[in-house]
């Protein structure tokens, strides 16, 4: 192990000399997008910190007002679970720019838990005593780092089993929340900068598209969120305009009741 | 050496081709990974937040890929591009959703090494493009991370 680190260490020295020393070649100033419309891959769903971040540059951001605990309705089916799963996950980075250690570590229980009612819970345990721990030590850097392989783990067992459905409805999860908590945010303090951060609509599309493909879920929220993004989509595909206070305040209603559904029984 | 020695030596040939076949076919994703990662490694001091979750696949000598992927202005962005195949070349650049080069100046790419920086002008859709531009195999297995700060 310790060998390991050292050709790492010496592997990422190496490396950062390859970056003084080289430079890229001269690229196209232009490419025609339709043309690669065959190669495209999927989009990567980004973390709530991502954007979290972004939004803390435009101002202070009083986080403990949006850090969520409570416990929630237990669920047994699946979809129900994972779809709760990647919402406390965002729970958790939102702990994490509150720097609220005892939150950090009752969502790393939680997540444990519903880890568990979904079977992937052997992928997660290490991660949860991560996160306590770091917690603890209230190294926040580490709980981020956590919390994203937690999602990522989770995941990849998902897709192990082809449960891939399941593993999407986690990023969608974890989009809904982070856009619940930046629409309350910039709702409270608008700014067109802050706004400009829901101008997210492949995001929208790739999920829309993905939620048509899972008929099979006869779980009731599931179409609530469906019939919902329809909703939102005209207020976050707005091209180059800027997008409104009021559509940021009926985005916030709207996350926010499907932020409800997730969380409590039908 | 003995008939069951012969039989035992010849299983024992066998089953070394297959785990090195093995690692060869479905390990290269990873490994390529592996090189991405250690790009990204020195850029991690500087603050730069790496994600887990990465793409990855395999392209012939002057075949392109797009990623697409949702960057948000306010934030800075790196992309690092890793191949297992030492003496690939290989490429990665940032557009804008209409098609224009995005990226900073200070990417840089090395072998099977590359990188790309970008610091948004505006929140939206961005096409990350991989290319291997020369490598000796037919197929050349890559890897994308990317972080942000």
């Amino acid at each position: 192990m310790l060998l390991f680190t050292k050709h790492l260490k010496l592997s990422a020295i190496a490396v950062a000399g390859l970056a003084l020393c080289a430079h890229a070649a001269q690229a196209p100033q232009r490419i025609d997008i339709k043309q690669l419309s065959k190669t495209v891959e999927d989009v990567v769903v980004p973390l709530p910190n991502e954007i979290f971040g972004a939004l803390n540059k435009l101002g202070a951001v009083n986080w403990k007002e949006h850090v969520r605990t409570d416990k929630g309705a237990s669920f047994t089916e699946r979809p129900r679970i994972a779809l709760l799963l990647g919402t406390v996950i965002a729970d958790g980075f939102v702990a994490v720019q509150a720097e609220d250690a005892p939150a950090v570590k009752e969502i790393g229980q939680k997540v444990l838990t519903l880890a568990k009612g979904i079977g992937v819970g052997n992928s997660i345990t290490p991660h949860a005593k991560a996160i306590t721990e770091a917690a603890d030590k209230r190294d926040w850097e580490s709980v981020r780092q956590e919390l994203d392989r937690t999602q990522n783990s989770v995941q990849q067992a998902m897709n192990e089993v082809h449960d891939e459905k399941l593993s999407q409805l986690v990023s969608l999860g974890g989009w809904l929340r982070g856009t619940e908590v930046l629409t309350s945010v910039v709702t409270k303090h608008f700014s067109p900068d802050g706004a400009e951060l829901l101008h997210q609509p492949d995001l929208l599309s790739y999920f829309q598209t993905r939620l048509e493909r899972m008929p099979e879920y006869k779980v009731p929220i599931l179409h609530e969120i469906q019939e919902a993004l329809v909703d939102v989509k005209p207020l976050i595909d707005v091209g180059n305009r800027p997008i409104p206070r009021e559509s940021v305040k009926k985005i916030n209603d709207i996350t926010t009741r499907l932020g409800n559904g997730i969380v409590t029984r039908d | 050496m003995t008939p069951f020695g012969k039989i035992l030596f010849g299983q024992v040939i066998l089953l070394a081709m297959l785990g090195l076949f093995r690692l060869t076919a479905f390990a290269s994703v990873d490994d390529a990974q592996t090189f991405a990662l250690q790009a990204a490694e020195p850029y991690v001091k500087q603050g730069f937040q790496v994600r887990e979750d990465y793409w990855g696949g395999d392209l012939g000598s002057g075949e392109k890929k797009a990623v697409r992927q949702q960057l948000f202005k306010g934030n800075e962005y790196w992309f690092w591009l890793g191949t297992e195949v030492e003496r690939a070349k290989i490429s990665v650049h940032i557009y804008d959703s209409d098609g224009k080069l995005a990226e900073d100046p200070d990417g840089w790419e090395k072998g099977h090494f590359a990188a790309a920086h970008v610091i948004p002008k505006t929140t939206g859709s961005y096409f990350i493009i991989v290319s291997v531009e020369d490598s000796p195999e037919e197929r050349t297995h890559w890897a994308l991370v990317y972080g942000f700060r």
